[in-house]
């Protein structure tokens, strides 16, 4: 059973396919020059993950959202956007070394 | 129903206690001695997680190990196991018939990168374990500050009290945290009288909403026409596994009447409808259609469960034909089948793990176009 299967049909919530980023540096961490992308909803954390560190260049990141825990990298980025997203986005903060734990 | 203790604490002692007998394999790659080690016999605690388990296997295996790096992972069946899932939840998902000993293989070298995300210390773990518990309170409090305010040490002792297995330790600490009991009505019972931070444009849409109970679904789908659990095949993929995160969210009024089944439908309405999971009893007797799956059904009663024997064969190739959902063929939370008529706020105060989520598996039958359009 594929995963969008599962999520693009609950009711009473938004039917998003794609899911608005925005990616805030923490620390001492680069900015990046595009802050806010796109990512299918049905991709996982992880995906997030990934992309950040090909765009930083390092392998040891922390990632967070809403500047409080670090999700699991294999929850569905439409979870997380269902579960924590405002103002029609998840934010998510990076930083090269833990800030928040 | 008599009246029911908000918290069990013999069924918490049940969940501090519950453990599953593994019987730990070193990959045959990675024995360089003859004869080649016996396995090594260890209770595994259902809410610990594997590679809290190093420091006993190590030593048991070191003799043997050929000479490099240590990287531990292990697999069932050759699925490399996810390190972050609690044990206990592993063993539901994965063995769809309890199988006793479980036999895992451990490996200390050859670790398959790109499939698992490498645990390198324990403290991987409790950095999971943490975060874990963060996100919980985040989806309970709309904030994790009770967790972020923990001192160093109290988190410390947090963590330790997991690992050890001391319940009361735990609960010391854990009750600082105010995410739990909760009351009949499913709403938080600490009074702790902080407003919840907005979230948004839903938040102050639906102000109705009074609780979020964190949930980590796991939904497994098993190939039609198996009678026996035994002959589902291993799970040979992550991706089959549909690993959903979806709080439970009790509005003014509903608490009371939340069932486990209320609460399952809600969460998941592709999979629990009025076809799949009938809501009325006496209702689905007499309706012989609306029943596809007996194990549902009242088990107290032999009455109804020869009816549903009567009428599955006609039942199930109706529902070949007019459902295109797949049918749930077994929940488990903390390797207990419930009855799904269960109050939902005794689940939440006494089977969510010490992470506040409640971690359920759910093993699913595709109907025949499903595994097709699969």
């Amino acid at each position: 059973m594929a995963a969008e299967s599962l999520t693009s049909e609950r009711k009473g919530e938004k039917r998003k396919a794609e899911v608005v980023v925005h990616l805030r540096a923490t620390g001492d961490a680069p900015i990046l020059k595009q802050a806010k992308f796109k990512i299918a909803g049905s991709d996982k954390f992880l995906k997030v993950i990934e992309f950040l560190r090909r765009q930083l260049h390092r392998d040891t990141l922390f990632v967070y959202v809403n500047s409080a825990f670090s999700p699991s990298p294999d929850e569905l980025v439409i979870d997380l956007y269902n579960n924590f997203g405002f103002d029609g986005k998840l934010v998510v903060n990076y930083a090269c070394s833990m800030a928040w734990g | 129903m008599a009246a029911m203790e908000l918290c069990s604490e013999e069924a918490l002692r049940y969940i501090w206690g519950g453990a599953i007998p593994l019987q730990i394999h070193l990959h045959e790659s990675e024995v360089t001695t003859l004869p080649p080690p016996p396995p090594a016999l260890i209770l595994g605690p259902r809410i610990g997680y594997l590679p809290l388990l190093v420091s006993l296997l190590k030593p048991y295996f070191s003799s043997t190990l050929p000479p490099g790096v240590d990287t531990v992972w292990f697999d069932y069946k050759g699925l490399p196991l996810k390190w972050y899932i609690p044990t206990g939840v592993l063993y539901d998902l994965l063995c769809a018939e309890p199988e006793r000993p479980w036999n895992l293989t451990v490996h200390f070298r050859g670790h398959p990168g790109e499939t698992l995300i490498p645990c390198e210390s324990e403290d991987n773990v409790k950095w999971s374990f943490i975060n874990a518990l963060k996100e919980a309170a985040y989806v309970i409090n709309g904030n994790c500050k009770n967790v972020m305010n923990l001192s160093q040490a109290d988190q410390f002792e947090l963590w330790q009290s997991l690992m050890k297995g001391n319940m009361e330790g735990h609960q010391r600490i854990a009750s600082r945290l105010k995410l739990g009991p909760i009351g009949e009505d499913c709403t938080l019972k600490t009074g702790s009288g902080q407003p919840r931070q907005a979230l948004g444009e839903a938040e102050t849409a639906g102000s109705s909403r009074v609780g979020r109970i964190p949930v980590r679904l796991y939904v497994r789908n098993i190939s039609q026409d198996l009678d026996d659990f035994d002959e589902a095949t291993a799970v040979d993929s992550w991706d089959s596994i549909s690993y959903i995160n979806r709080p439970v969210e009790i509005h003014k009024y509903e608490g009371h009447l939340l069932t486990l089944r209320t609460a399952l439908k809600a969460l998941l309405p592709e999979i629990f409808d009025d076809e799949t999971m009938p809501d009325n009893q006496i209702f689905s007797k007499e309706e012989g259609c609306q029943v596809t799956n007996p194990s549902f059904e009242d088990y107290e009663t032999p009455n109804s469960l020869r009816n549903v024997e009567a009428e599955e064969t006609s039942i199930i190739s109706d529902s070949v034909v007019l459902s295109k959902k797949p049918k749930v063929k077994l929940i488990r939370i903390q390797g207990i089948e419930l009855d799904l008529s269960i109050p939902f706020f005794w689940v939440v105060n006494n089977l969510m793990n010490p992470d506040y989520f409640i971690h359920i598996c759910v093993f699913t039958e595709a109907s025949p176009s499903q595994v097709l359009v699969r």
